[in-house]
């Protein structure tokens, strides 16, 4: 899985105010709504996808995008949320942004027992561990969030390593959104690196 | 039977439809588990999925278009079975308006009997679409594949659109 935001150079001061105050207003609830019911359909399409792969091994590919393309939409929203990119996200499933990035290749064969594992004990090995982990993390991206708007509204500039920090927590949660949806079979790894990172520690 | 032929496409063959085209087809019939996934046990939750599932893959392809098609025309009859069956158990059980007679549990039973009936067609038919060959319904088959394959219906696939626009071109 590959997901990709870049850091601006300059951040916009206005917007970023504009986003703090009013950002539930205009983004927030606008998106939600229409995630909301994007939402339900993907749920459904997860849903069958289990017994899809069940019975003939295969997420169906055009569903399979479709729930690429809802995780794209989310992500454009969430980074927008947390300050990581400037401008109104866009409306729909085909639109892109030009900072982020998401991809995970196809998987051609999914293995059903693992599918089945994860459906009766992904709570277990998947949930509980990487969950209580992200839930602690959850609190530090606040208030990094906190920190870093002061410092775009001085600077006009994102930290890097603060930047880096809410990149590594979005990716994390990802790829155990990912594994639990049957989207990839890689178990997450208990870290928020990219995959150039992963492979070369 | 040349000329009835004549009056309709050519239908594909399973091995000229892509395993995507087969999966988008097979889904269709799928959505009949969509108010399981949502746990609303609402008649009209699958019904609404079909319709759905129904627009956003018509034109991709006349085997999908068929498929999704003829699921969206069969789950009419049982939905409208089950609106019936939940109204009259809510008079019955809920607002106390009229009592339960033969009459009701006949209906119970044609209800029951119905959606088994549906529930075995669709499979198999999601089986049959997998394997990428046709299956026909009592009465919506016929329906559905003279709505989508007949020559006088006027409805561009996503491939097609391609061709007529790299052919055949307007003189201005």
């Amino acid at each position: 899985m590959l997901l990709e935001i870049k850091r601006q150079e300059r951040y916009s001061r206005a917007e970023l105010l504009l986003r703090s105050v009013f950002g539930f207003l205009y983004i927030a609830i606008p998106h939600g709504l229409a995630l909301m019911f994007v939402g339900i359909a993907a749920g459904v399409l997860q849903f069958l996808a289990f017994w899809s792969i069940l019975f003939t091994g295969r997420y169906p590919e055009s569903w399979f995008e479709f729930q690429v393309k809802y995780i794209r939409w989310n992500l454009r929203v969430s980074a927008s949320l947390f300050n990581l990119v400037d401008g109104y996200p866009k409306f729909g499933l085909n639109a892109h942004h030009d900072s982020i990035q998401f991809e995970i290749p196809y998987p051609e064969s999914i293995s059903r027992s693992s599918v089945l594992l994860r459906f009766f004990f992904g709570w277990l090995y998947v949930m509980l561990p990487h969950g209580f982990i992200l839930m602690l993390l959850a609190y530090a991206v606040l208030f990094v969030n906190f920190i870093a708007f002061w410092a775009i509204l001085f600077t006009a500039e994102y930290p890097e390593s603060m930047f880096e920090f809410q990149v590594r927590y979005l990716r994390w949660s990802q790829r155990v959104s990912c594994y639990i949806s049957y989207l990839t079979h890689e178990y997450p790894p208990f870290s928020g690196s990219s995959d150039q990172q992963v492979t070369t520690t | 039977m040349s000329d009835q032929a004549s009056l309709y496409h050519p239908l594909p063959q399973p091995d000229e439809i892509p395993v995507r085209d087969r999966e988008d087809a097979m889904g269709a019939y799928l959505m009949m588990f969509a108010a399981v996934a949502v746990a609303l046990p609402l008649p009209v939750i699958n019904l609404i999925a079909a319709v759905i599932y129904y627009y956003v893959n018509r034109r991709k392809s006349r085997f999908i278009h068929f498929h999704s098609l003829q699921s969206l025309l069969s789950q009419l009859p049982t939905t409208f079975l089950n609106w019936g069956l939940l109204y009259w158990g809510l008079q019955v059980w809920l607002f106390h308006n009229t009592e339960t007679d033969d009459l009701f549990w006949g209906y119970v039973g044609m209800v029951v009997v119905a959606n088994i009936l549906y529930f075995v067609f669709s499979l198999i038919a999601a089986v049959r679409a997998r394997k990428g060959r046709m299956y026909y319904f009592l009465f919506f088959g016929k329906l559905s594949y003279d709505m989508v394959f007949s020559v006088n219906r006027s409805f561009r696939y996503a491939g097609e659109d391609d061709l007529k626009t790299l052919q055949n071109k307007p003189p201005f």
